[in-house]
């Protein structure tokens, strides 16, 4: 064992050894929950240590998303370690409310902002995104000369209606989606399933964004909030993943089948439903896909630009992973 | 599927593997990457073993099963026997011309 200074800093940690480099999200496990605990660094890996001193390592780098619950500390050297290894750490309050994200730094790719700034931009190129998402979502092309706006409503109704069937099969007391995240224990069962649900597919699709080069806050059906774009993506997978699930699990709880607490199981089955939908795989090309739809190509660099004093080795990870 | 095991391993290379893998034992390493991924991961191993020594197994179509790599000496040598992998053990007194490759 080196000396206790030696082992806090992941860089001076580590004498001859390069800072570990982000893989891919596909190569991933999804999403872990931390609650209780002190997060450092020890001998370069990522270690919770509970009250009794216990110590659990967390493969940092083998997880597209921490999640932060309250109860835990994070240490600068913990958070440098998440970034180095381009793992997105999220702050949740109770049943994944975000609180803060770090870990994972955007806006690493110029040339994906500036096409996905473009495409927000130009109302008809807009237009074509929003009706790609449709498209994916429901697996049928959006109705003719609807606007963006028109589409909202349609999609509306769609997702009210899914919601009502869900709830039908699994036979779940439903009125409407009805939460407050300012407020948690106002929700009903079923509304708490589906926030929690739906924040684990956050979590990942914000990391997705990220990983691609995109920003999180220009969206295209979404806007005005900083996940905006994160919404979007998030939507057009959460009737395949997340929400069948959060009936399931909120289903066996209405008939008191369900042995666990709640969200917990509601978190449990939906990194079976990710597997299963191969979501880790898709989320990146599903994003390129819909953008796609505008119809333009990424921006070259200006003619003038000044070029990089030196390049950087082979990309270890997504295009927007740094390093 | 992949497993590593390490002996006499710089404790920055056992934290290193633990940024990716479970430690499931002192040195006993599991995980389930891709190919490039599980490369990469070696390379950061056969870079950083110094005095030690650590073998990786890895679901693979052969025979087997599996395939194993080695590095750093050790009294234990994969051997190939027409394209199945076997362990030869070496007395103590060959361990040190015995460089695993």
């Amino acid at each position: 064992m080196s000396d206790p200074a030696a082992r806090r800093d992941p860089r001076d940690g580590m004498p001859g050894l390069a800072p570990p480099r982000p893989l891919p999200l596909k190569d991933r496990s999804s999403i872990i929950f931390i609650e209780y605990g002190q997060i450092d660094v020890i001998d370069g890996a990522f270690v919770v240590i509970d009250a009794n001193g216990v110590r659990t390592q967390i493969p940092v780098g083998g997880f597209v998303c921490l999640m932060l619950e309250p109860g835990t500390r994070l240490s600068h050297a913990a958070a440098a370690l998440a970034a180095r290894a381009g793992t997105l750490i999220v702050f949740v309050g109770e049943a994944g409310v975000r609180l803060y994200s770090t870990g994972q730094p955007g806006g690493a790719r110029a040339d994906r902002l500036l096409y996905q700034a473009r495409l927000a931009l130009d109302d008809e190129l807009r237009l074509n995104v929003v009706r790609k998402m449709f498209e994916m979502r429901f697996k049928e092309s959006a109705p003719d000369r609807r606007s963006v706006e028109q589409l909202r409503g349609v999609e509306g109704a769609r997702v009210k209606r899914i919601y009502e069937l869900l709830a039908h099969q699994h036979g779940v007391n439903w009125r409407r989606r009805d939460y407050d995240p300012s407020n948690w224990d106002v929700s009903d069962v079923p509304n708490r399933c589906v926030s929690a649900a739906t924040a684990c597919l956050h979590g990942l699709a914000e990391a997705a964004v990220l990983a691609a080069g995109y920003a999180p806050a220009i969206g295209f059906l979404h806007t005005g909030k900083p996940l905006s774009f994160v919404y979007d993506v998030a939507d057009l997978f959460k009737f395949e993943t997340v929400v069948p699930v959060a009936f399931e699990i909120a289903g066996k709880a209405a008939k008191g089948r369900l042995h666990d607490e709640p969200t917990r199981a509601v978190r449990r089955a939906c990194r079976d439903s990710f597997r299963r939908a191969n979501l880790l795989e898709r989320l990146i090309p599903a994003i390129e896909e819909a953008l796609a739809a505008g119809g333009i190509d990424k921006p070259a660099p200006p003619e003038d630009a000044v070029g990089p004093a030196f390049t950087d080795g082979e990309q270890s990870g997504d295009a927007g992973h740094r390093g | 599927m992949l497993v590593i095991v390490v002996e006499n391993a710089p404790p920055r290379l056992r934290g290193r593997l633990a940024v990716w893998l479970i430690e499931a034992r002192a040195g006993v390493y599991v995980g389930a990457y891709s190919r490039r991924t599980r490369e990469r991961i070696w390379e950061e191993v056969q870079g950083a073993i110094g005095e030690g020594n650590a073998v990786l197994a890895w679901s693979a179509p052969t025979d087997a099963g599996f395939t194993i790599e080695t590095c750093g000496a050790n009294r234990r040598i994969p051997v190939d026997l027409d394209g199945f992998t076997l362990m030869s053990f070496l007395p103590p007194a060959e361990v040190k011309g015995a460089k695993n490759r």
